[in-house]
This record gives C-alpha cells, structure tokens and sequence, in this order.
C-alpha cells in the first residue's frame, strides 16, 4: 500500500460533495454512478448467496446415491434457477456495478451519459428477480427445464412459465439499456486526451462487452417469446406437432448463449489486466494486442454457436467448421494468458489478496479453458455432450473465471469506494480457502463426466459416489468460505478503522487513484489533465 | 473520436442521447428480424 498523496483533482471537487439527503432521494431516485454502482453490487452479492444456496441444496442431494432431501421435480427447478439467477442475477448485475462504478473515474467524466436511464436500469432488476424467484411459490413450480429453456421440455411448464419469460424480458430490457449507457459514455464523456488506446483494458472490456450485449440480448427475448406464443397463444415455431422446428431454439439459443458466456468473462479479462500490473509493478504487456485480442474473442463469439449441439445432427462441413472456429477462439485467449504471465515476469511482485485472485484467475480460468478445448472436437463431443465434464468445463470458467475476478476486483477497489482497508488477513484466508474448495468441488467433475455421469440428474449410479461425496465436501467448504467474503465487506464498509490514501496500491496507475478514497460525490465535474502519468496505458511507455 | 473541450458536458450528453437512440434502434432491429424469421420460417 502505498502513502502517495492524492491528486488535486480529489481536493478540488470536495465541496461538491452534494449527496441527496433522506433513503429514497438517495437510493431510489438516484442519479449517481457510485450510488447506482452500488446498488447493483449490493444485488449482485445478495443473488450470489441465493443462487448459492440452491448449489447447496444440488451438491446435499448428490452428496450420495439414493433420493435423499429433495423430490426430482424440485430438484431440476434448482439446477435451472442456480444457474438464471447466477448469470443473470450476480454475475451480470455485479459487471453492471463494477462498470457504473469504475469507468465515470477511469474516463475522467463526471458520471454515466445517462444518469436516470441508469436508474431505470437497475430498478427494474429487483422486481424482474422477485417475479422469477415467486415461481417457485406457484402450482406448477419454477421453471425445470434447465437455464437453455430447450422446448418441448420448457413447454410443458405449468401456468407459472409466462412469469419466467417475463422475467428474461426485464432483465434483457436492463441490460440493454445498462449497454448503451456505458457505450454512450465511453464514446462521449472521455477526458480531453484519453484517446481510445489510452483506456484502461476493463474499459476497453467493457466497450466490447456492452456492444456483445447489444447484439444479443434481443435474440434472447425473440426465442423466448416464441416459446411464450407456443406455450399460451398455439402457435407452433418449436412445436413439432403443429410444423415448428425445436432444433431451430437450441440455435437461436446459442446464437444468444454462446457470446453470452464471453459477457460473463470479458469484463473478468479487464479487471485481471488492471490487477496483474499493479502488483508486478510493470506496465501491462502487449496493451494493443490485448484490445485486439478481446475483439477478437467477441468477433468470434458469433460464429461457433452451434457446438454446442454437435449431437443434434448437422452436416459434416457445419461440424468441421464451428469445430475449426472454435479451436480459433485459443489463440486470442493465449495472447492473453501470455501477456499476464509476461506482465509478471521479472517485476517486483507482491501478493496482496487482489494479485492471489487475480493471478488463481489466470491458472483456473486456463483449465476451464483447456476443457473447452476438449469440448469443440466434434468426434469427442459425442461423449461428452450432457456429462458432468461440461458442468465441471463452464464452472472453471465461471467461478474461478468471472467469480474469482470480481473477489479480486472486490478487494482491489473496495478501499477505494468505502475510504477503509479490508482486512488483509481474512482476504487471504478468503483466498486460499476458496482456491482449495473450488477445485475440490470441480475437478472430481471431469472424471464423472468422463466416466458418463449425465449433468441434471438428482440420483446417480453408485459408480460415481465417490467423486460425488468428494465434490458436495468441496462445495460446501466452497460456499461456508464466502461468508468470510461477506464479513470482510461487512467490516470493511463499518468497522475497518484503518483510512485509504487515495492511491491504495503503490503501482496502481489511472485517473481513478488520483481521486481521494472514498471519491467525491462527483467525480470529474472539470475534466482531468490527462498524461502519461496518470493513465495507466500511454503510448510509448509499454 | 476527437473529444470536446472541457465545458461543454451538456453538448456531450446530447451527443451521447444521439447514440444510444441508435444503439436502441439497432437492439430494436434484431429482436423484430429474429421474431419475423421464425413468423416466415414456420
């Protein structure tokens, strides 16, 4: 940590310090980019403990053979909302924060574009997750069918399926409007002099990011209210029996799914690209090849949709060639992994609870990544397809993927936004826990898979309860360890008495440190004076 | 994209309502091609 002074802008915009007084100004009809920013973090967090419950209620039932908590039904409910509210309820919304927080400071603007569209994209998630989540109170149960909403399977929902799908809308319409805002502010509120290839790469992330959700998000809600139609009004676009195609779903599925998983990932890319440097106190290696790799990544996001039906049947060149394109998607990913390793090398690294993420980010995220290699060899996907190899491959991407990265971006900017350090210890307690707990709990997964272990399913063969008892030991060590997450939040935000300076890390570069810790209210109402000693990527110092 | 000098926040922010109508025009676009696709394929 280091002492550094802050920089004078923090001290210039104190006495703008003009927050809304009473609990509904300030947090209802909030305008502000911190104040929204946290809100969506608050959700986030609050989503993660309740997706994360219900993980707990799958590893308890697969804990052994047998039926033993829970009925089948209630359980194919669980592994469906585990998985809708872990993408759209934490992970997105945490992004979401993370974006509302972050890029006003590291632009140099004063707050988002557009301060109440930013409010209304926030207050309509709490309502849209309160309506999925009510489903479950219903006759005919929450939604069973798995996250992908595969017809006919989805269509044979009860009454409570048009609460699902009007659910996905909202948070769709949230997402949009929550990427055209961070678009709007990138390409319009940047400091004088922070040209495009000055950004921070969690900017540069997020720009490509929010123009994948863009992109995508509308041919999530067009599939589902083709489903809606189907399930309510007899039309027959995935019925069979009336003409429709279901095969035609799982594309424009995917077509939507695939990208998505890089909206959950890129962003994690940007926050690991802000981390690693600071920590190994050298510039970020390769910054233009990062940009070009990310957009890379998003341009190819497009085109491999369809591997993950390659047991549905397609022509032998179709399969050839989501097969080829997706092997494609390596090599800008190991751009990447060599640029964080080469970042690292030779520089004079410390080991804060931030760089432990940010750096079991980059190994655990490379196995997930690795089996998905696995995954696009068509001739080996037929075994594969439906194990608990694809559950253990997306998890590695997911949880010591995106989850790491926002713990990670969690401890590394949290003394910014609260003006408090966390404890340090427990950081790292945090850390190391987790670390172990995850592979525990993931790993054993590949060899069920390999060993024909079908993914959504509440009773097993007894073959496979070993590494079942193995991965529940590791899940729930997993998620007890993420209350020690909580209680450092917790006693960093009221009980931490030990102040932040404005720049928290010594290498930390980037107009954010140079505001005081917590920022002003608002944050760059005159815009910085951009050079390359207060960005964090100038030309000609990489 | 050359930026604006330092006071004229107000001009960005209309630039920026420019842009995210487009934006919200082209997320538009794709839902009614994706919902006619499956009205004439099916």
């Amino acid at each position: 940590m280091s002492n550094e002074n802050t920089h004078k802008h923090a001290h210039a915009h104190d006495h703008h310090d003009d927050k809304p007084t009473g609990f509904l100004n300030r947090w209802l009809f909030t305008t502000n980019h911190k104040d929204i920013g946290t809100l969506y973090l608050i959700l986030a967090l609050v989503m993660f403990f309740v997706g994360g419950a219900m993980a707990m209620i799958i590893r308890a039932e697969l804990f052994m053979p047998g039926l033993q908590l829970v009925e089948p039904d209630f359980f194919n409910q669980m592994t469906t909302m585990h998985a809708l509210i872990m993408v759209f309820g934490a992970v997105m919304p945490a992004w979401v924060g993370f974006a509302n927080w972050m890029i006003p400071m590291m632009i140099g603007a004063p707050d988002m574009a557009l301060p109440r569209l930013n409010n209304w994209s926030f207050w309509i998630l709490p309502f849209a997750f309160t309506m999925l989540a009510s489903t479950l109170f219903m006759d005919s149960g929450g939604p069973a069918a798995g996250w992908t909403l595969y017809p006919p399977l989805s269509l044979q929902g009860g009454q409570s399926f048009a609460f699902v799908v009007f659910s996905i809308h909202m948070m769709g319409i949230s997402s949009i409007m929550g990427a055209i805002n961070v678009i709007a502010t990138i390409l319009n509120m940047r400091a004088p002099g922070m040209g495009l290839l000055r950004m921070p790469l969690f900017v540069w992330t997020w720009l490509i990011t929010a123009f994948l959700l863009i992109a995508v998000m509308p041919v999530l809600a067009g599939a589902v209210t083709m489903l809606l139609t189907d399930h309510f009004f007899a039309t027959s676009f995935f019925n069979a029996a009336g003409g429709g195609d279901p095969v035609m779903f799982q594309h424009i599925f995917w077509f939507f799914g695939h990208p998505e998983v890089y909206i959950l990932i890129l962003p994690a890319f940007g926050v690991v690209s802000e981390i690693i440097p600071t920590f190994a106190r050298k510039p970020l290696f390769g910054y233009s090849a990062m940009v070009y790799a990310t957009a890379s990544i998003a341009f190819l996001s497009f085109i491999v949709w369809a591997h993950h039906m390659f047991t549905v049947g397609m022509p032998l060149t179709g399969e050839l060639f989501f097969m080829y394109a997706t092997m494609l998607i390596a090599i800008p990913t190991g751009v990447k992994v060599f640029n964080w390793v080469s970042t690292m090398w030779k520089g004079s690294m410390t080991f804060e609870t931030p760089m432990l993420f940010a750096i079991g980010f980059v190994v655990l995220f490379t196995i997930g990544g690795l089996s998905g290699l696995m995954l696009a060899i068509a001739s080996v996907d037929l075994q594969y397809h439906d194990t608990y190899f694809v559950v253990a491959h997306f998890h590695y991407v997911l949880v010591p993927g995106s989850v790491f990265a926002l713990m990670a971006g969690t401890y590394y900017w949290l003394p910014k936004w609260t003006g408090h350090m966390y404890s340090e210890k427990w950081g790292k307690i945090h850390f190391w826990l987790s670390a172990i707990s995850v592979n525990i709990l993931f790993f054993p997964q590949h060899y069920l898979g390999l060993a024909g272990m079908p993914r959504r399913i509440p009773d097993y063969s007894t073959q496979f309860a070993d590494f079942n008892m193995i991965s529940s030991i590791g899940g729930f060590i997993f998620g007890a360890s993420q209350l020690i997450f909580l209680g450092v939040i917790i006693h960093c935000v009221y009980k931490s008495r030990v102040k932040a300076p404005g720049r928290v890390w010594e290498g930390a570069k980037g107009l954010e440190w140079t505001l005081s810790s917590p920022p002003p209210y608002h944050s760059f109402n005159t815009p910085p004076v951009i050079d390359s000693t207060t960005v964090a990527h100038a030309e000609g110092t990489h | 994209m050359e930026m604006a000098g330092q006071d004229d926040f107000k001009k960005r922010r209309r630039q920026a309502v420019k842009t995210a109508w487009l934006l919200a025009a082209i997320a538009t676009l794709i839902f009614i091609a994706f919902i006619l696709s499956g009205v004439l394929g099916s």
